[in-house]
């Protein structure tokens, strides 16, 4: 039995005899991603919870079991867990440390201390945001957008959050940057980067998101508690500040912050399309070349968040124009993906059907966004119901069901095992229906006139909450179901090999299964490109103590 | 990380061998991550010019005489003080490179004097300012005041980005204290110097960045009220 | 780490730095000069204007970025992003601040004082 990374591991200090602190103390890319899932799907359930009381409190109109100033601490809380804990980190904390090394040949990340730096880092930011929870003042109820001037006068914990925001987005940084000198520097020898696989080029629009983005909201972070604690008066209009200002600076990062969160689930799907349609993907190059340009045009549309906040009116028709014109290249890639489908031979494995969900709930998380892009419609939806159905379909919809398709995807390369399919597809169904029923009828209440972040509402919209709160159990039963598998499978489940799907991309590729300490036994030369098949089996294939081709 | 890592050889069907660039031992890779953690700098700083662009924008007249009221001697002493602090850097980077260690720890130390001078002078500026009522949550910075909003805006940034344009050069103190010590280790020396390298790059970029705080806090009014539209 | 193992030639490398000092040294002082001596009706784009030549020589030199077309793109995409920030809510959204008349913040010239009340935080 050949030794795999959960059986050594190199340390950013000393040698430690323990398991425990073999795990503190990992340098390892690997055990950094699974130390990330672990803490960051802890924090998605307590976000769960608290959507679940809130959805609990807003079946009947009326106060029931909360009253209004904890609703809005709750709706805070929950966002501030599901954005800044969850999602931002996401899928390049997890999957993209585990598995964008191995896919381009290396040993590790470029930083390796660096990465277990950051990983600390993340976790003094959630402890930060979670302990004013237990403060008198309570947790913040801002929302997770902390407008001024509001954020400036309340007299709940803001401050925490804020600082934990601000650590936190240090953390997103730093994964950044160590991803992208990773890309530059430790591809394996000929793999250009039009020969990486696509999911590494998401990661990579992403870190530049990450790293360019980011500081922005860090330094409003920093001046709004300037602002609230010294006065300096940007914000304050009583000196003249705007709490516009705080708007432009905030949504300049939490803007690009969305397509630093669906460039890696869209690099997702580009991996698992082709490998369940047998066959090479379709319009590689210009799939790559949008996830840079959603990366670069992403920049330049966070306005439509200000379409009724006061701005000139010049400057809502530019960013309306802007926010059309960035929908075009994920357009481009739905039809690429579709394209690959066209006459393969579809497998429908449970990563293909996540995959497959995903198109349709990011179809219509995606439109909707379009509807809201046109100002006249905007004025009259902002801050409804119906946004809030746009960004979980698109968010949750998109982002997490495409994160739950890599996990089912990569599960037999971080674990060695397989979860039982027949379960994990049960999970899919429960979780895909209790969905569009949780979110479907949000779109109708909104464009009805139910306002968003309200803890009470007229009795004509009953209705779609009783219906969403049914959706929400169905759904969150889906979703403990699928962890019920994961772990399940872990345990206990078959071994899976180290190539269960039969692909073509370097990970699938490892002299055994799990993976050992330093990855790939040799790094390969890479003289081919990454979906090469023929006929529906892979054309390369290697010898794994050697890594030299062999076809 | 020892310093014998010795590098992989991948060899392509043709028989050719090349060198696999490890994690290890990469020059280039740590001074490029380096670079990308100054454009984070860049954008944080330019946010925060944003917004006293922003305000100047709407306040034209009250940031000129708010400008000229701030100590252009001091502030240009300061200057002076930060650019000789540069090449003193830079020099000690380049005698490291050929081989000079005592030359190069003898310009850290000078560089460190600087800085410090830096900060004394900075810090005669706030309390002047501060005798004369301005300071954050004092005097005619508070709500109350009959200061002119553009004035207090300016006034607010002033030293919202001078207190955070200090803290890093006291971050700059602190690296370069800690530069000397893993020179005295022994861990950084002319074959292993990117850790030098980095540190005389984090000193340039807080360099430049007062080369743009400098005119547009304490130039923009100095030729009068009218200086400029 | 390791090095780069170009063979440095201190002489040479020496006088670039002091040279670049000399330069810096004499655009810090026609920073003071200009507000007196020629565009005078436009001192901020001609300071802007000598700092973004100071920060010119500063990269290029004294941060060894001449040569290097890699980091060199990296930085023009970043400062492009930056940019874009200024044009949009400067030259677009602030610049034709359409409700001044009814804005607090933009009260008639310094007056906006007089209509302040005190906030309590």
């Amino acid at each position: 039995m050949s030794k795999s990374y959960f059986d050594e591991t190199h340390t950013a200090i000393g040698h430690p005899k323990s398991t425990f602190m073999q795990w503190m103390l990992t340098v390892d890319h690997k055990r950094i991603g699974i130390m990330y899932a672990a803490v960051m799907f802890t924090f998605f359930f307590v976000a769960v919870a608290t959507a679940f009381l809130m959805r609990l409190e807003l079946f009947a109109p009326g106060a029931q079991y909360i009253d209004g100033d904890t609703f809005n601490q709750a709706f805070t809380l929950h966002g501030v867990i599901m954005i800044f804990l969850f999602i931002v980190p996401g899928i390049p904390a997890v999957l993209g440390n585990i598995v964008m090394p191995l896919m381009i040949g290396a040993k590790d990340v470029s930083f390796p201390r660096l990465n277990w730096f950051t990983f600390w880092l993340y976790i003094l930011g959630c402890i930060i945001a979670l302990a004013s929870l237990f403060t008198d003042a309570g947790f913040a109820d801002t929302g997770w957008t902390f407008y001024a001037p509001y954020s400036l006068t309340t007299s709940t914990n803001v401050i925490f959050t804020l600082v934990a925001a601000f650590v936190l987005g240090m953390a997103s940084i730093l994964t950044g940057l160590n991803f992208l000198v990773t890309i530059h520097r430790l591809r394996a020898p000929g793999m250009t980067f039009f020969k990486m696989p696509l999911f590494v080029w998401g990661i990579y629009a992403t870190a530049w998101i990450q790293l360019l983005a980011t500081p922005v909201v860090g330094i409003t972070l920093i001046l709004a508690i300037m602002e609230k604690y010294f006065g300096i008066g940007i914000f304050d209009p009583s000196k003249g500040g705007d709490p516009v200002l705080f708007e432009h600076l905030f949504w300049i990062y939490s803007h690009p912050a969305v397509y630093l969160m669906i460039l890696p689930a869209f690099g997702i799907m580009s991996e698992i399309i082709p490998t369940f349609s047998r066959r090479e993907i379709f319009g590689y190059r210009t799939i790559a070349l949008s996830s840079a340009s959603i990366a670069g045009i992403g920049y330049l549309v966070w306005g439509h968040h200000l379409y009724t906040s006061g701005m000139a009116d010049i400057a809502k028709t530019i960013f309306s124009f802007l926010t059309f014109f960035v929908a075009i290249p994920t357009g481009i890639k739905f039809y690429d993906w579709i394209a690959t489908m066209y006459k393969g031979k579809i497998v429908l494995s449970t990563p293909m059907l996540w995959a497959l969900g995903t198109i349709i709930t990011f179809t219509i998380g995606g439109l909707t966004g379009v509807t809201i892009a046109m100002i006249g419609v905007d004025i009259h939806l902002q801050d409804t119901y119906y946004t809030v159905a746009h960004f979980h379909y698109a968010m949750l919809g998109g982002v997490v069901f495409l994160f739950f398709a890599g996990l089912h995807y990569w599960f037999p390369l971080i674990t060695g095992k397989m979860y039982n399919e027949t379960h994990a597809k049960i999970a899919f169904y429960l979780q895909f229906v209790g969905f569009n029923l949780l979110w479907f009828p949000m779109f109708i209440a909104g464009y009805y006139g139910m306002p968003r972040r309200y803890f009470d509402y007229l009795p004509e919209f009953q209705i779609y909450h009783q219906i969403s709160f049914v959706g929400a159990v169905i759904f969150i039963t889906g979703l403990t179901y699928m962890f019920v598998v994961f772990f399940k499978g872990w345990r206990s489940g078959k071994p899976s090999g180290t190539n269960p799907w039969n692909a073509t991309t370097l990970e699938w590729h490892m002299p055994s299964s799990p993976p050992p300490l330093e990855n790939h036994s040799k790094v390969p030369y890479v003289d081919f490109n990454p979906y090469e098949y023929h006929h529906g089996e892979p054309v390369v294939k290697f010898d794994y103590e050697t890594m030299k081709r062999i076809d | 990380m020892s310093h014998e890592y010795i590098p992989e050889i991948a060899t392509s069907r043709d028989g050719t061998k090349y060198e696999v660039q490890g994690w290890q031992d990469d020059f280039y890779g740590g001074k490029l991550g380096f670079w990308l953690f100054m454009f984070t700098e860049v954008l944080m700083f330019g946010a925060m010019f944003m917004v006293l662009a922003y305000y100047n924008t709407l306040h034209p007249h009250e940031f000129l005489e708010a400008s000229a009221s701030l100590n252009r001697l001091l502030g240009g002493i300061n200057t002076v003080i930060l650019l000789v602090s540069a090449l003193t850097m830079g020099l000690s980077l380049l005698k490291m490179r050929v081989g000079d260690v005592k030359g190069a720890k003898l310009m850290i130390y000078a560089t460190m004097l600087l800085a410090l001078a830096f900060l004394v002078i900075k810090g005669f500026e706030w309390r002047a300012e501060y005798n004369h009522g301005i300071f954050l949550m004092h005097g005619e910075m508070l709500p109350e005041s009959g200061m002119a909003f553009g004035k207090k805006l300016f006034f607010g940034m002033y030293f919202t980005m001078t207190g955070i344009h200090g803290f890093h050069i006291i971050i700059g103190i602190g690296l370069m204290i800690w530069l000397l010590k893993r020179i005295n280790a022994g861990k950084v020396s002319p074959e292993h110097h990117i850790l030098h390298w980095n540190i005389a790059l984090y000193w340039d970029i807080v360099h430049l960045i007062w080369v743009f705080v400098f005119p547009y806090y304490y130039m923009i009014g100095a030729g009068g009220v009218t200086g400029g539209h | 780490m390791g090095t780069n193992n170009t063979t440095i030639d201190y002489k040479k490398e020496r006088s670039a730095y002091y040279k670049v000092l000399i330069g810096l040294l004499l655009l810090t002082a026609v920073t003071f000069i200009q507000p007196h001596l020629f565009m005078t009706e436009s001192t901020f784009v001609a300071q802007m204007a000598i700092a973004v030549v100071k920060a010119w020589l500063i990269i290029m030199y004294y941060m060894h970025l001449k040569g290097d077309s890699l980091i060199g793109v990296m930085g023009i995409f970043s400062l492009v992003i930056v940019a874009t920030f200024f044009i949009i809510v400067i030259g677009f959204d602030v610049a034709n601040f359409q409700y001044g008349a009814e804005s607090h913040i933009t009260g008639p010239a310094s007056a906006g004082v007089e209509h302040a009340t005190p906030v309590h935080h």
